[in-house]
């Protein structure tokens, strides 16, 4: 008996002394003013990506003495679960990734979890390194229910461009060429199909990248003025509008014409994506993050282009800025974190992003050195045709909180042929008034 | 009987035992009991501002649960799968059992870890190894298919609205019928041989050895085979999540995913909160009804 009551309070000391320590050794040194520790948060976890993080992360370091980085890494399911309640503690990361949109960055600032950036906008400079279009995807208004204006509450270091890629091989060997309309790009669709080989490799198993295919068609219907307002939820737009069918209209006759990877709906995005570097498709349309991939690894030669628009209308793209890092509002060093901030823009890092293929939010320096010869440089070049002509769309799962799951569940339905392109538009659009009344309540 | 069992020294108090519960009683309070307290409490409020403040509403976010035609579909789907993840394995696991315990088969052990085999493995690696299997592009299945003549139930098998449920589900039968199995195995072994013995003199076939000795002495095992497996089909999550997380359309949707997806991903604390206790509840009725079945009078074998 002595002895089991002797190892219970032994365990009880244990315990405590245990926890004693975890709390003790939170705070290293940092009380002494010797040393501080920024704890940012972010989901470059890829290894190109993450290898850029370190470099700039190292070189942040050695530019101000006595700081140091602790650094977290996660998948961005994993930070999209976390970051919302971590912002929400004293001991939170002080830097943080945050996904655009309403229910990550718009219900965070709703919570007076984020610190706005606009006094570091000016103190920065930044209007110069990303224009008023870029920082009003990162903008909410304070109360977190108007997006798109209002206070600045993050910057985006990458860039996203949504395009399609070709298999340089496949297409020289039958002489076919980069369409110029998207009324060459349905024609050359045709000759593909007749020559048995899957014209748009694709996999709709994981749902989101079929808003993708739609909404790059869709983008080439409307104007830049409606997708700002049905993302940004202003000007009472409405989703079930005539152009929005014929975008849904327009995929589904692609469907039904085969020239989808065979038993798409059964494919994953990461296995249909394989499959196109092994040469099995001569297209597939997706995002510019695809790039770094596809120039290693592979024998196979890959080039990018823009989905052409209909002839004698303008080439409009899903793209947009990558997820942009954010301030939490209590942090302790708040000006080091903006400084930290404009380190992950700074002209050192577009070229570092560059050098690992993707494409960064910022303009390269003049006499930067980065090979654009190749992919990369085409998707760079995408990217800067679209900024051009002020013809960069958006990613329209932002529109409304549950926009996403209605619409990968709709475009399902339409490509699985359960539902016609009116229902398609019909039902989103019911999500989309739902929210409406609901903000102007 | 029981009570005189308990042997106390003397001037040893009541409640000394008690001390002992203390350690376990903590963890198990503040990741479990705590938990459970915390979610009623907050499914009856509505939550704003990532969960600073809230409102008190009563039964609301019950009430919309019932009229919510996702949550509807998403329960029906759980019932659905108890049939793939309760009624086949138990039939099939009976089957191997049988099987397995009667004849002498060379290399026993070695058919028994292999069928048992699913059941250990983590259900992420599962969902990732079906996807795989079921790749209209590469997969085995339909390779399979096509190798013996049957290219034309050839599927495009997790994103047909069709297929999809019965695929998914299907993966639930691989996985627990291994358990089942290892279950009877088992409580077969515990069948005095002589029954058999006798009832063979007595001229009986082995399928009416099966009906009327074996169905009914693994009655308490079946019992819990029934239990596990049914808890198991209606709290499924991390399967859909690795394979279709609810798609195509809401055809493979359930409610540990809608949970997820409402309290976690749109920030709809409560609302989320109320569906994890709907389910809950109907897993304790169910246990408790399938456990009154079960334990009723031992059926007497003759």
């Amino acid at each position: 008996m002595k002895k089991l009551r002797l190892i219970f309070f032994l365990f009880l000391i244990i315990s405590i002394a245990l926890a004693a320590c975890g709390k003790s050794l939170q705070n290293p040194a940092s009380q002494d003013g010797k040393a501080t520790t920024l704890v940012v948060w972010d989901q470059f976890y890829r290894p190109e990506e993450s290898a850029v993080i370190e470099t700039l992360n190292a070189e942040f370091e050695e530019a101000h003495p006595g700081v140091k980085i602790q650094r977290e890494v996660k998948v961005l399911d994993d930070l999209k679960m976390t970051v919302k309640l971590a912002l929400a503690e004293s001991d939170g990361p002080d830097v943080a990734q945050v996904n655009q949109g309403r229910s990550d960055m718009g219900a965070m600032v709703a919570a007076d979890l984020l610190l706005p950036l606009n006094d570091y906008l000016q103190k920065f400079g930044w209007a110069k390194v990303f224009s008023t279009s870029v920082a009003s995807r990162n903008s909410f208004t304070a109360d977190g229910m108007t997006f798109g204006q209002g206070n600045l509450y993050g910057v985006s270091p990458t860039a996203e461009v949504v395009g399609v890629f070709y298999n340089k091989g496949i297409f020289k060997e039958h002489g076919w060429s980069v369409p110029t309309t998207f009324e060459d790009f349905q024609d050359l669709l045709v000759k593909i199909k007749a020559e048995n080989i899957t014209p748009i490799a694709f996999g709709s198993l994981d749902g989101w990248n079929a808003i993708h295919e739609f909404s790059a068609i869709q983008h080439l219907l409307v104007s830049s003025d409606y997708i700002n307002n049905l993302t940004y939820g202003v000007n009472n737009v409405s989703f079930d509008t005539e152009e929005n069918q014929k975008a849904a209209q327009i995929l589904l006759e692609w469907s039904q014409a085969g020239y989808f990877t065979d038993g798409f709906p059964g494919i994953g995005y990461d296995d249909s994506n394989n499959n196109f570097k092994a040469g099995q498709g001569a297209m597939t349309i997706t995002g510019s993050w695809f790039a770094p991939e596809l120039m290693t690894g592979t024998d196979q030669d890959f080039g990018f282009f823009l989905l052409p628009g209909f002839s004698g209308k303008p080439t409009m793209a899903i793209g947009g800025v990558g997820i942009p890092y954010a301030i939490r509002k209590t942090t302790q060093h708040p000006d080091l974190a903006a400084e930290y901030l404009n380190w992950m823009i700074s002209p050192r890092a577009a070229e570092l992003w560059a050098k690992a293929g993707m494409l960064p939010a910022m303009s390269l320096p003049e006499d930067t050195k980065v090979k654009t010869d190749n992919l990369f440089g085409e998707t760079l070049y995408a990217w800067d045709t679209i900024n051009k002509n002020n013809a960069v769309g958006h990613y329209i799962d932002w529109a409304t909180p549950t926009f996403y799951d209605t619409l990968v569940a709709e475009l399902q339905k339409l490509l699985g042929g359960i539902a016609t392109p009116a229902d398609f538009t019909a039902a989103v659009q019911e999500d989309y008034a739902n929210f409406l009344q609901e903000q102007n309540k | 009987m029981m009570k005189n069992s308990i042997q106390r020294y003397p001037g040893e108090s009541k409640w000394h035992g008690l001390l002992y519960l203390l350690p376990a009683f903590v963890v198990y309070a503040l990741f479990t009991l705590i938990p459970i307290v915390e979610t009623l409490r907050s499914s009856f409020f509505e939550w704003s501002d990532l969960g600073k403040t809230s409102r008190w509403i009563g039964l609301g976010n019950y009430l919309s649960l019932l009229k919510d035609a996702s949550f509807l579909k998403a329960f029906s789907n759980n019932l659905i799968f108890i049939f793939f993840y309760s009624f086949i394995p138990i039939m099939l696991g009976l089957f191997l059992a049988s099987l397995l315990s009667r004849k002498r088969i060379p290399g026993l052990t070695f058919f028994r870890t292999l069928l048992f085999l699913p059941q250990v493995i983590s259900m992420v690696v599962v969902g990732v190894i079906w996807r795989w299997m079921f790749n209209p592009a590469f997969g085995p299945v339909n390779l399979f298919l096509s190798a013996v003549g049957l290219s034309h139930w050839q599927q495009a098998w997790l994103g047909s609205f069709e297929w999809a449920l019965p695929a998914v589900g299907s993966i639930g039968t691989w996985v627990q019928y291994g358990f089942c199995m290892v279950l009877f195995l088992a409580g077969m072994q515990r069948i005095p041989e002589d029954y058999y013995e006798a009832s063979s003199l007595d001229g009986a076939n082995s399928v009416q050895q099966f009906f009327s000795i074996t169905i009914p002495s693994l009655k308490a095992e079946i019992g819990v085979a029934l239990i596990t497996t049914i808890i198991a089909a209606l709290r499924v999550f991390d399967l859909v999540y690795a394979t279709t997380k609810g798609g195509p359309g809401e055809s493979t949707l359930v409610t540990g995913y809608l949970i997820y997806r409402s309290a976690i991903l749109n920030n709809q604390i409560g609302y989320g909160a109320a569906m994890a206790v709907m389910l809950s509840l109907v897993l304790l009725t169910l246990s408790q009804v399938i456990q009154k079945l079960m334990s009723g009078n031992e059926e007497e074998i003759g």
